[in-house]
């Protein structure tokens, strides 16, 4: 079809984007609305002795102060939340756990008089002991964070295949690194906004989310309403990269609104959006048994993900770790033990390139490592060990629809692997380095399509994919026309509202080309279905003679020959529309095996694949380190749009130089030290190579799945940066970022150039 | 509590009589980027703002009697752009355009970047370096004071509440000058400086004549070190004396640390970033054939 | 102009937005930003860091670039005042920059790009920003992006660069 798959086909409303009209939630208004300013926590372990409103209340245009006791004592509202584990409260109930946790709502006319009154509600602390470091937190005697879980675990998760013990004995080498990635911000260009508003005991919220019907679920429990009381509706993201997955400021505004009587608005500030999500920090500590010809026998990753104050979806996440910290690798012994601890910091949540991108800069330099000391070319040490179809992964199933030869092949020949850098001018050296990742996605999960062919030739598409600049809605589009076969000009598209389009766990783990992609596929089967029994019911006619495509229905047999438009068979049939139904859903996965602490496969239903590669330059006076050019991969099974594709991979080099090279929240005494785009910097223009290439790999089979794309190269970026530091100057960091500071450090302490 | 009154004096005796009646309530804006920022944290919370946008006199670029002068309202992008300074001061050209980004450029005033005393900025540095001074104006009269005398301590400078900078004053060079302002930022390239240097070397028989070295961004006030400049004078520009002065200023300067670099690190960058600067001037005598403009 | 005879705390300003002249009774410390988008139903400047930084809330006074939200209202007085949405002149024409970067595809999540394609209108109009690809590219390091769009921001660049080269050479290319 003309605008189906693999054709490049664009944004519809591109015009929108760049007059500035596109559609946020930031500009949605309401009659009556007021505005809602959080007051959070100073300490980063306190308990809370009290609350003294009063001063705040007497300021100009104030209507309430909410605190966490108050909400507490209200038999309406459950006050606890949480996806995996009901851990957090809308607002801090006698106790903060980190410098930021929410512990009042001002409430006032105006957003500059609640965000003047804030700090006047006076919060009564009494400072307990904290932790910021997730092994800290992890060994006994430490403050304790949720008297619940007074480990401080937050997710615990182990897998073992072979004997991993007595390969590592038998191994002629065995090699051991700890591996740390620091926390990071996702840093979203549009903040947390939402509006909500009740009628009665019905809730309508719009808000910029990932998953709005995880969203309605989670309000829906809080309020204890019925399926359906709590109406979410969400426009285009201003970016989101794991940030606006699962409840976030929802509950907040929603109870602000319910104790108000008026819409709340709640909009929050930069330092906010630090203070609301933020990557896992996490430590890596990886030890690798391998034989004198360079194969790997046997593999001990054990992992500490810093869940921060809060579960969000840490306690399934350190799983999802647990399935990928072996990088494409077939390892016959392989012990994982992977946990999240809580600590008294920002939470932690999915962070595009989801808890992968801290194992892939172990496994990946690891790799590099081991091919140095065996005097190995590191590519050729992949090759020796990468998995291939049939071969058994650590979760013990074994793997199919594997690329990885392609996807190194294409790294090697894209940055010119083997043929030395351009010599760099004095005092400068270069090298090139590349790495390979793989990722399991969301699995179980469920995605629902409806498609609604009406009388006027129109057909609209139902689904809850989320728009937030990945192109969700497009590729969408683009799907439904290849399997309708019609003019994406007939289809009509709008914006998830979870009364009216389906539901769809999340928009999130680059699912929803594939899973949204199956259940329209589906919705598109069923429509067509649909039409050619009603086709035959008004032909009087068998199911079987009726043929169906590019939208007409035909009538196969008989003297007179029939053909007609859907959309004048829907007419004359007298019926309002017709419509199909798509669900896809997993039944398996980590989130439904019995112990957590013996994981088997199969825990997804495909595997992400991709890579990166990179050339660099690094100043030895300085340390400073430029990447002169980086490649990235992925395979996508069949790209359904070339540039869509493009543009993930080249986002995600560039997401992911961030905290390559400079991105890194601080904490001093327990607090957030950073939360600004001045002192947290985002990679800017000319952070980033002048020239990003990028390749998709397809699949040579024509009936081959589609595979989500938007976070292949990603975890690969840092590892490839790294190993290329390595190639340049013989230095090797493990810890995250590559400062030049640690740099000129590690040059002075071991470089190969300290002499020169 | 906000602020009730924004003042538009066309005067500057107004303006300076307005700041006077209200020392501590009253806030001069320029350009105000650096004012809102601190308004909107909080860090100030004047009862009025008393604009200088419409005294007349206070913006332009001109030579005069062997002086450039360069009016406090004139932005930083104008001052890049100003084909004056760019063949008088040329380092002081390019330190403007490499403050924050073209939208701070095109709002941000030098006599608001100088009075602002921020220990990260690009001009001062630069301005000091080639003996820069201001003119102020008071309700006690006027004064002249050296840029590098101008900053006392972190947003600190010798001002009086009541007192303005009205023009920047650069002595024009009497004969062959290089000079250059290197900015090394260790993140984003929208980052502030982690060290920031500002060397200038006006040149006499192939010999450096005068020089100085002015270092920003690593402690509270601008930095020069006397005793390494004194040994440099009367000798050629070359590698022994330009690798004394880095030694002598690395030695010296006691850095501060944060997220930009630690001590340590911005001392041995202070010694790698001095002697590059001063290659790069030596590298503009060479350019020239014994003398540089500059 | 302003006039101080307001309501304490307020100021009357006058100002162009989109070649209309208005004039508004504002708060002291009311931000560019916060007017344009309360007021005039500006959707294209966008908040986003609060401190000039990031570019999104990029609108051109008198045909430069500034940061609204950390621009005073009062200090926009009389002059003119141009948002993504009139660049091309209203009623949702599409100015020359704006149409590159549809035909290159220089839009994700788009929160940024109307202040993107603010800030290379601009850098074009000036004759040292607007003279390369590279020079172009230096002006936009204040403008972030996080989707990572840049690359199709510098192929919409180099379009509009040859244009202008184009044009200055008299070929009709």
């Amino acid at each position: 079809m003309a605008d189906g798959i693999g054709r490049d086909y664009r944004m519809p409303d591109a015009d929108q984007r760049l007059l500035g009209t596109l559609p946020f939630v930031l500009d949605r208004r309401a009659a009556g609305m007021v505005h809602a300013k959080v007051v959070r926590s100073l300490q980063p372990h306190a308990t809370i002795r009290g609350i003294d409103a009063s001063e705040a209340l007497a300021m100009p245009g104030v209507l309430a102060v909410l605190t966490g006791r108050q909400i507490a004592n209200d038999p309406g509202i459950e006050p606890y939340f949480g996806a995996m584990r009901v851990d957090q409260p809308v607002l801090a109930i006698d106790k903060a756990r980190y410098a930021g946790d929410p512990v009042a709502i001002v409430i006032a006319e105006k957003p500059q008089q609640a965000a003047a009154a804030a700090p006047f509600v006076d919060v009564d602390y009494e400072d307990l002991p904290h932790v910021v470091d997730a092994d800290d937190a992890a060994t006994p005697g430490a403050p304790v964070i949720h008297e619940d879980w007074p480990d401080n675990n937050c997710g615990s998760w182990r897998s073992r295949l072979g004997d991993c013990d007595a390969a590592l004995q038998g191994a002629d080498h065995v090699f051991t690194g700890v591996y740390y990635s620091p926390p990071a911000s996702h840093v979203p260009m549009e903040p947390y906004i939402c509006l909500a508003d009740w009628t009665g005991n019905e809730l309508e919220v719009w808000t910029s989310t990932q998953a709005p019907h995880a969203v309605r679920q989670g309000l829906e429990k809080m309020f204890s309403l019925p399926e359906d009381r709590v109406r979410v509706r969400t426009l285009n993201l201003g970016g989101a990269y794991g940030a606006k997955g699962q409840v976030k400021i929802e509950p907040m505004a929603a109870c602000a609104a319910r104790a108000v009587g008026r819409p709340v608005r709640m909009e929050l500030s930069r330092d906010e959006v630090f203070l609301t999500i933020g990557k896992h920090a996490a430590r890596v500590e990886l030890t690798t048994g391998v034989n004198r010809d360079g194969r790997f026998v046997a593999r001990r990753a054990k992992v500490n993900y810093n869940a921060g104050a809060y579960a969000v979806t840490s306690v399934g996440a350190s799983g999802q770790g647990l399935t990928r910290a072996n990088g494409p690798y077939a390892i016959p012994n392989i012990a994982v033990d992977s946990v999240a601890t809580y600590t008294n910091t920002v939470p932690s949540g999915p962070f595009r390139g989801a808890m992968t991108s801290q194992l892939a800069f172990a496994h990946e330099q690891q790799i590099d490592e081991i091919a140095d000391a065996l005097g190995t070319d590191p590519v050729e040490l992949r090759r020796l060990n990468l998995l291939r179809d049939g071969d058994v992964y650590a979760t013990g199933e074994a793997l199919h629809d594997l690329h990885y030869d392609e996807l190194l092949d294409d790294l090697v020949d894209a940055i010119g692997w083997g043929t030395p850098s351009e010599p760099a001018s004095p005092g400068k050296v270069r090298g090139k380095g590349l790495a390979i990742m793989l990722k399991n996605t969301l699995t179980p999960s469920r995605s629902e399509a409806r498609l609604r062919a009406c009388p006027d030739g129109t057909v609209h598409v139902f689904s809850s994919s989320v728009e937030m600049g990945q192109g969700a809605h497009a590729t969408i589009l683009q799907l439904v026309s290849e399997y309708l076969g019609i003019s994406i000009d007939r289809l009509v598209m709008g914006f998830p509202d979870t009364r009216h389009t389906p539901f769809d766990t999340t928009t999130s783990s680059s699912r929803t080309t594939s899973s949204m992609g199956e259940a329209v596929r589906k919705a598109a089967a069923d429509l067509m279905l649909q039409l050619r029994s009603l086709a035959a019911k008004r032909w009087q006619a068998s199911e079987d003679d009726v043929e169906i495509s590019a939208g007409s229905v035909r009538l196969r047999r008989g003297d007179e020959p029939r053909e007609q438009p859907w959309e004048e068979l829907i007419e004359q049939a007298e019926v309002p529309d017709v419509t199909g139904h798509g669900v896809i859903e997993s039944d398996f996965g980590l989130a439904l095996m019995d112990d957590p602490h013996d994981v088997k496969g199969p825990v997804s239903v495909h595997w992400h694949q991709g890579g990166a590669a990179a050339e660099v330059e690094v100043d030895l006076e300085t340390g400073r380190l430029e990447v002169l050019r980086m490649h990235a991969n992925c395979f996508a099974g069949k790209v359904v749009n070339p540039l869509r594709v493009r543009q993930q991979n080249q986002g995600c080099v560039i997401f992911g130089l961030g905290p390559t090279l400079f991105e890194e929240l601080d904490y001093q005494d327990g607090t957030l030290t950073n939360p600004n785009l001045s002192d947290y910097m985002i990679p800017s223009i000319l952070d980033v190579p002048a020239t990003i290439t990028s390749t998709a790999v397809e699949s040579d089979d024509p009936g081959a799945e589609l595979h989500g794309v938007g976070e292949m190269a990603l975890p690969a970026v840092s590892p490839a940066v790294a190993n290329a530091l390595f190639a340049a100057t013989g230095v090797r960091l493990h810890e995250l970022p590559l400062t030049p500071e640690r740099i000129l450090h590690a040059l002075e302490q071991n470089g190969r150039n300290q002499q020169e | 509590m906000s602020p009730t009154a924004f003042h538009e004096p066309a005067d500057l005796a107004d303006a300076c009589a307005l700041l006077a009646a209200n020392p501590w309530g009253a806030k001069a804006i320029s350009g105000g980027t650096a004012i809102v920022l601190m308004l909107r944290n909080g860090l100030i919370a004047p009862e009025s703002f008393i604009s200088l946008a419409r005294i007349g006199g206070l913006r332009g670029i001109a030579v005069e009697d062997g002086v450039l002068r360069i009016g406090a309202g004139t932005t930083l992008a104008e001052v890049a752009a100003s084909p004056a300074i760019r063949e008088h001061a040329p380092s002081v050209a390019s330190a403007c355009e490499l403050v924050g980004n073209p939208r701070v450029r095109n709002v941000a005033t030098i006599g608001g970047n100088l009075a602002e005393a921020d220990y990260a900025s690009d001009p001062p540095a630069t301005l000091a370096s080639v003996g820069a001074r201001c003119a102020v104006t008071g309700t006690a009269g006027r004064r002249t004071v050296e840029v590098i005398d101008l900053i006392t301590g972190f947003y600190e400078t010798v001002l009086e509440p009541d007192e303005l900078i009205t023009h920047v004053e650069i002595p024009l060079p009497a004969g062959p000058r290089g000079a250059v302002y290197l900015k090394y930022r260790t993140r984003s390239s929208e980052d502030r400086a982690c060290v920031g240097v500002a060397a200038r070397v006006d040149f006499r028989d192939g010999a450096v004549g005068d020089l100085d070295v002015v270092v920003a961004a690593v402690a509270s006030t601008l930095q020069r070190v006397p005793d390494p400049l004194a040994a440099a004078r009367g000798r050629r520009l070359e590698p022994p004396v330009i690798r004394e002065v880095a030694r002598g200023y690395a030695d010296a300067i006691d850095p501060m640390d944060d997220a930009r670099g630690s001590a340590g690190y911005r001392r041995k960058m202070i010694e790698v970033f001095v002697r590059r600067a001063l290659e790069q001037v030596a590298g503009q005598q060479r350019g020239s054939g014994g003398g540089a403009r500059g | 102009m302003t006039d101080q005879t307001a309501p304490s705390g307020q100021v009357d300003v006058r100002l162009i937005v989109n070649g209309d002249a208005h004039t508004v009774a504002v708060d002291v410390d009311e931000t560019l930003l916060d007017t344009l988008r309360d007021r005039f139903d500006v959707t294209s400047a966008r908040g986003t860091c609060g401190i000039g930084l990031c570019g999104a809330c990029t609108v051109l006074v008198d045909s430069k670039v500034v940061s609204s939200c950390i621009m005073l209202t009062a200090q926009a007085a009389g002059h003119e005042i141009t948002t993504a949405e009139s660049l091309g002149g209203g009623d949702g024409r599409l100015a020359r920059v704006q149409e590159a970067f549809v035909q290159r595809g220089a839009y994700q999540c788009s929160f940024c790009i109307p202040a993107m394609a603010l800030t290379v209108h601009a850098a074009l109009a000036d004759d040292e920003a607007g003279r390369s690809r590279d020079s172009v590219r230096e002006y936009l390091a204040g403008n972030l992006c996080r989707c990572g769009t840049y690359p199709e921001i510098l192929e919409a660049v180099t379009d509009l660069v040859d244009e202008a080269g184009d044009r200055a050479t008299g070929s009709d290319a």
